[in-house]
Order: structure tokens, then sequence, then C-alpha cells
């Protein structure tokens, strides 16, 4: 569906049903370049099994129109106005990588509105290779190429796939080579507040790492899993972008936690 | 590096989509002679029919020898996934009916393989899709053709037997400022040779029949998306951009983006009109795929020689290769050569093309190419025929002409033979 923020149309998928706020939401978040595609084999699941999706795109990605966000700061406030345009109080956040940076920053300046917390490979920071940030502002797609050599796992290099004869590693790429990718990663260079929210986190959270993740290591993801005193879920031999690389694995741990949270109320 | 891996092109035909698996630790890629895939509970199943959740169901929309095939051929030409075919002809076919409704047009080169054009001429023209052929390397002619109603612009990278090459990079970018795609077969190249996402295309097609299965074993075909073209800015498609009523209203450009093409191909051609490439075919094209490389380079290298040896012989009346009194843009779109044909004319005329199939004993007289025998044609008379004589004319096919696939065997071999083959035709001349 299509809202009006800020003057900015804002493009969300709701995974393939008509969203309806009276049902539980999950808030799917992406990461740095990426839009609601990421999240394809983890939407249309939930919007069939007895849930609302909404997976916008940021401002200025894919399907959205109006400038990129350029800080993390700014997403949280940008998300409290998209629920409360689309008018939902409380919501199930999963974020990807940068995604998950936006959803502290939204239970930040909205407690209460986040009733669980998924990160999938993730860390409380995510510093940026300055390199990285300057290739970016030169070349989208160079950048989104050695994004998607760092950032996809072995398999995926060896072509594995979950859906027969895609290519996520193209797939991604040709998505984060049209974002506004330097400045995405440019917020994730300057944002510290990670550890800080993180250590008073009292929501149920889970966090899905990755054993192979080189843009968010393992370690780092362990980390802010303990100061989240979050569930975790470790996918053996796959890279950072586990929703492409592992989406029946990603979701499993997914359904598992969001849904015994509901039924806990 | 593949915008798919940072694996090379040799490597990715080698390894790309398949790991020994864990059973067995096969190091080849298993037949999987199967129909159909148990679910591991009706949940699933559920989630899978729904596209929910990638899977295999049923080997007519998908089977995991046909995949390591699709991954691999998708890495090979740097696109976002591939689907197999039982023939190129159907690669074509699906290919114009997950883009084209009744009323809608194709603007198409008019040198073409000749059932490809009797596809587009007549075919297509009975479902109410209708087709302009045009000098694709006329930038004014394409423009002229495009109409409201246009969904694509059709070539061959180098075509069958005109071999004539196209400059993509012209074509695709008139075709994109019009919000087409361009669609290219690319058969005669291979991905070794030439990578057509690199230069303009939007979707590939190959008869994987041909240099890519390359021992003529089997059929097949595949198509690739380039994953280049923006579908929702084009506003030509609501095929991809509008609901889609047999998925409950699946909107394929808002939920795939870069793949929005190919999965409708799966979740449509593959599902409805069942033209599937079979597990053993796969296997056995994926046994060419793996030395593709190798077999290509000497291709060239015999076609190149068998070229310059038929322009030394005297009663050979022209020959046409790509790469002769070529123009700029094909050493940049074939940095390692041109392709492995070669069209020339007798003496004698169709008598003379006629002798000159019948004297030779190592090339083979057959209807098909990038095998890795030599293969010989009399156009006119075999893959052509269906065409009028204006038809002919524009695809540039004589009644002399002979086309040729130039195999693996040793050149000298090949010259000796051709040499027969070319003294029959000059006595049926006398």
């Amino acid at each position: 569906m299509e809202i009006t923020l800020n003057t900015d149309k804002i493009h969300i998928s709701t995974g393939g049903k008509a969203f309806d706020p009276a049902l539980p939401t999950v808030l799917f978040l992406h990461g740095s370049g990426g839009d609601h595609r990421t999240f394809a084999e983890q939407t249309r699941w939930f919007a069939y099994h007895g849930f609302s999706v909404l997976a916008p795109d940021f401002p200025g990605h894919s399907l959205s129109g109006g400038e990129a966000l350029k800080s993390i700061e700014e997403t949280g406030p940008w998300l409290r106005d998209l629920l409360e345009e689309v008018g939902v109080k409380r919501v199930h956040v999963a974020g990807h990588s940068q995604g998950s940076l936006s959803a502290f920053e939204l239970a930040r300046i909205a407690p209460g509105t986040v009733k669980t917390l998924t990160v999938i490979a993730s860390a409380a920071a995510i510093p940026v290779n300055q390199a990285l940030i300057d290739t970016a502002l030169k070349s989208s797609d160079k950048a989104a190429q050695m994004m998607c050599n760092w950032g996809f796992g072995p398999g995926a290099h060896m072509g594995q796939s979950a859906v027969p004869g895609m290519q996520p590693i193209a797939i991604s790429r040709s998505i984060m080579s049209r974002n506004p990718l330097a400045v995405d990663l440019q917020a994730c260079a300057d944002y510290n507040a990670g550890a800080d929210i993180a250590e008073s986190f009292d929501i149920p959270a889970l966090c899905i790492l990755a054993s192979e993740d080189k843009m968010t290591p393992l370690k780092a993801g362990k980390a802010l899993a303990s100061s989240l005193k979050a569930k975790t879920v470790i996918v053996e031999n796959y890279g950072h972008m586990l929703p492409l690389e592992a989406p029946k694995q990603t979701l499993s741990a997914m359904a598992d936690f969001i849904q015994s949270q509901e039924t806990k109320g | 590096m593949s915008k798919s891996s940072y694996l090379k092109p040799a490597t990715i035909a080698l390894h790309t989509g398949y790991e020994p698996e864990s059973d067995f630790g096969s190091r080849a890629v298993p037949i999987y002679q199967t129909t159909s895939y148990q679910f591991e509970n009706a949940s699933r199943a559920a989630s899978m029919y729904n596209l929910e959740q990638g899977g295999h169901i049923y080997s007519r929309i998908s089977n995991p020898t046909v995949g390591v095939l699709e991954q691999r051929l998708a890495a090979l030409e740097g696109g976002s996934g591939a689907v197999c075919t039982a023939s190129g002809m159907s690669a074509l076919f699906a290919i114009f009916i997950t883009l084209c409704s009744s009323g809608d047009h194709i603007v198409a080169s008019e040198q073409l393989y000749g059932s490809t054009g009797t596809l587009l001429g007549h075919t297509l023209k009975r479902l109410g899709i209708a087709c302009d052929f045009v000098h694709i390397n006329d930038p004014d002619a394409i423009k002229a053709a495009i109409k409201p109603n246009t969904k694509l612009v059709f070539c061959e990278s180098i075509s069958n037997p005109g071999m004539q090459v196209a400059n993509l990079p012209m074509i695709g970018k008139i075709a994109n400022e019009n919000g087409l795609p361009l669609v290219v077969d690319a058969t005669f190249a291979t991905p070794v040779l030439h990578r057509p996402f690199d230069h303009g295309a939007n979707i590939i097609m190959h008869s994987i029949t041909k240099w890519i299965g390359g021992h003529g074993a089997a059929i097949g075909g595949v198509i690739i998306d380039g994953g280049n073209f923006d579908w929702g800015a084009s506003g030509r498609f609501p095929e991809l951009t509008e609901p889609y009523a047999p998925y409950h209203g699946l909107r394929f450009w808002e939920e795939y983006g870069p793949a929005a093409f190919i999965m409708k191909v799966r979740a449509e051609s593959m599902c409805d009109l069942g033209a599937a490439l079979s597990p053993q075919n796969a296997f056995l094209i994926l046994q060419g795929v793996e030395t593709l490389e190798l077999r290509m380079e000497k291709h060239v290298r015999n076609a190149r020689g068998l070229r310059d040896w038929l322009l030394e012989q005297e009663n050979v009346k022209w020959v046409r290769h790509p790469e002769l009194d070529a123009e700029d843009f094909v050493g940049e779109l074939f940095p390692k050569g041109a392709g492995a044909m070669v069209c020339f004319g007798v003496e004698g005329g169709r008598e003379g093309g006629v002798a000159f199939i019948q004297n030779v004993q190592i090339a083979t007289h057959l209807a098909n190419v990038g095998d890795s025998r030599t293969l010989v044609l009399h156009p006119g008379s075999t893959t052509h025929f269906r065409l009028d004589k204006e038809a002919l004319a524009a695809a540039r096919i004589t009644e002399d002409m002979i086309r040729v696939s130039i195999g693996l065997e040793d050149l000298d071999d090949i010259k000796t033979d051709f040499a027969k083959g070319i003294k029959a035709a000059s006595r049926v001349a006398r």
C-alpha cells in the first residue's frame, strides 16, 4: 500500500494481503541500500498466517519517494509517524542489520510501541569502513558489489538459493545499486546509541545471527543479544544477508518467537 | 566477476548451484528423476503453493537437477534468475506470453531463425499479438515501429543464419527510452563469448541444445532475467505491476523487484503451459556447461581458420562471418570471438549447394548447430523453407548458401572434407 508521510509517497508492502490494523502486526525494517523485498520470503508467510504486515521502503529507497533519512536517529520519529498514519499502536518489530538500529530508535522514542524485537544479523553498532562509504558516494553499483561480496556467505557465492533458479546476490546488488547506499552507510557509521538502548531494553527479544557474518560479526551479535537478554538463534554457514540466504531458517525462528509471544499476550 | 558470485566463469560452470550432497557425497550433479517432492508438513505445502516460501513442488515447475543448471546459467550471464525450458522455442514462447497479451505488439529483427520468425509472424498473430520486423541496426526503423501497445524489442545477438551482429547498446537504449525491455536470443554467442546484460539487454534466452549443451545429445532452452529493467516505471506492464488473480492478487514487481519477470515465468508459464526441461536432459547439458569455456575457444579458433581458408578458395563465391567487414562495435561486444558459425556460397546455385552437402563426409548434414561435430545445412530448403522470397532476402538467405557450424575436429580434416564438397559443387556449375 502507499501512504503519504511528510509529503513523501511511501510504499509499504503488506505481504500480499490487505492491511488490517485489528490483527497483530509485524513491522519489517530493511538494512542499508535494501528495501521490503529483503523479507520477501517472510512477509507473505506472516500475512497469510494471522498477522498484518508492514514492510516499508524507507524514504528514497526503491518504491518510496522522498530523500533518504540521514541519521538513524531520524528513523525513530519517522517510524512512529508511519505507525500513527496506519493506525497501529503496538507492533512486533523485525530489523535486518541497519533496520535493527532503527528499531532501537523506535523503542527509545516510543516506548510501548514495540511489542517484541527481532534482530536479524546485526549488532549494537555497525561501524563502516570509510573506503566503502567513499566508494558508495562515487558508485552505488561498485559499493553494492562490495557489500554483496562481503554480505553473502559462502553458500550464496556457490549458487545456493532457497528459491529455485534465483540468484540472491544478483537480486540484492540490483536493488542496492539503485538505492542511496552511501547515505545509509554513513548513518550506520555515525550511530553510537545502540549499546545504551540495548542495555536498558526490557522487551522480549530474539537475535537471529549468522556464523559467517562479516558485516556484523557473530561476536558483536552475541554481545548485543546478551545486552538485550534475547533468545539467540545462530544459523551456521550463512552470512549477513540471512533473510535472503537462509529464508527458511530466518522465518522459522521468527515465527516460533513471535507466535509464542503473541500467545502469551 | 559475475554479478551473482565472486567466482569467475570457468569456476561457475563447474561448481555453481551444487556442492556434494550430504548423504552420499556425489561429486557429479545427481539426476533427480522424480515427478514430485514430499512435503514436510501441510503448512509448508500450503505456503509453497502460495509463494510464501521457495522450494520444489513438482518437476514441471522446478527440479533440483534442472535448478543447478538454472543457477549456473544465471550466474554465467550475470542475471537475477533463470528458468530452463524444454527447448529454445518454448523459452521464446514463455517470454512472449509472459509479457504480451492479445492486442499487444512486438518489434523484432527481420533476421531471425526460421521458426522464431514463424512464431512471431504467424503463430502469435493467431493469439492477437502482432509483430513488425525491422532492420535491427537501423535506429530510425526501430523507433518508427514502436507503438503504444508495443511490449518488447527482440533480436538475435548474432542472427541465424544471416550472421548479422546486433548493435545491442544502441537497440537497448532505444528500447529502454521507450519503456520497453530488450529481449535477446544469445544462442550463437554463449555467455563465454558475449554478455548481453553488460550491453543493454534485459532478458536473454538461449537454445541450450546448441553450444551450451554442445554435444548434440539433448534439447533445452533457458530464460534469464537481467534484473535490470524497471517494470514499474515503464507503465506498460500491468501483467507484472497489477494484482495477479491466480496468486491472490500478488504483484510480481512489488514482491520480487529484479526477479519479477522470471518469477512470473515460473509461476505462470511453467505451471500453466508446462514446457519443462527433463532432469535427464539437464544432466546432459550440465556436462556441456562444465567445459563450455574450453570448447568455445576451439570452436572460435576452428571457425576463424575455416573462414580464412574459404576466403582463399577459387570456387567459393562469398563468405560470411560476423568478424568480416565488421563494424567497430562487433569487436567490443565479442572480445573473444564472434561465435563459430560461417556461411558461404558455392558455385552452381541451389544444385551446387546440394552437391556440396552430399559430398562432404566428416561434416554432417542436419538441422542443428553448436554440436561438437561440424554440421552443414542448406537453409533455403530446410530451416527457412517456410519463408517467402521477400523474407528470405531480408534474412540474407540465398539459394547457394551453406550454413556451417564448425566443430571441434582437427581443422585440417575439416578443410580436406570441405574441399571435396566445393569441388563437387563446381562440377555441377560447369
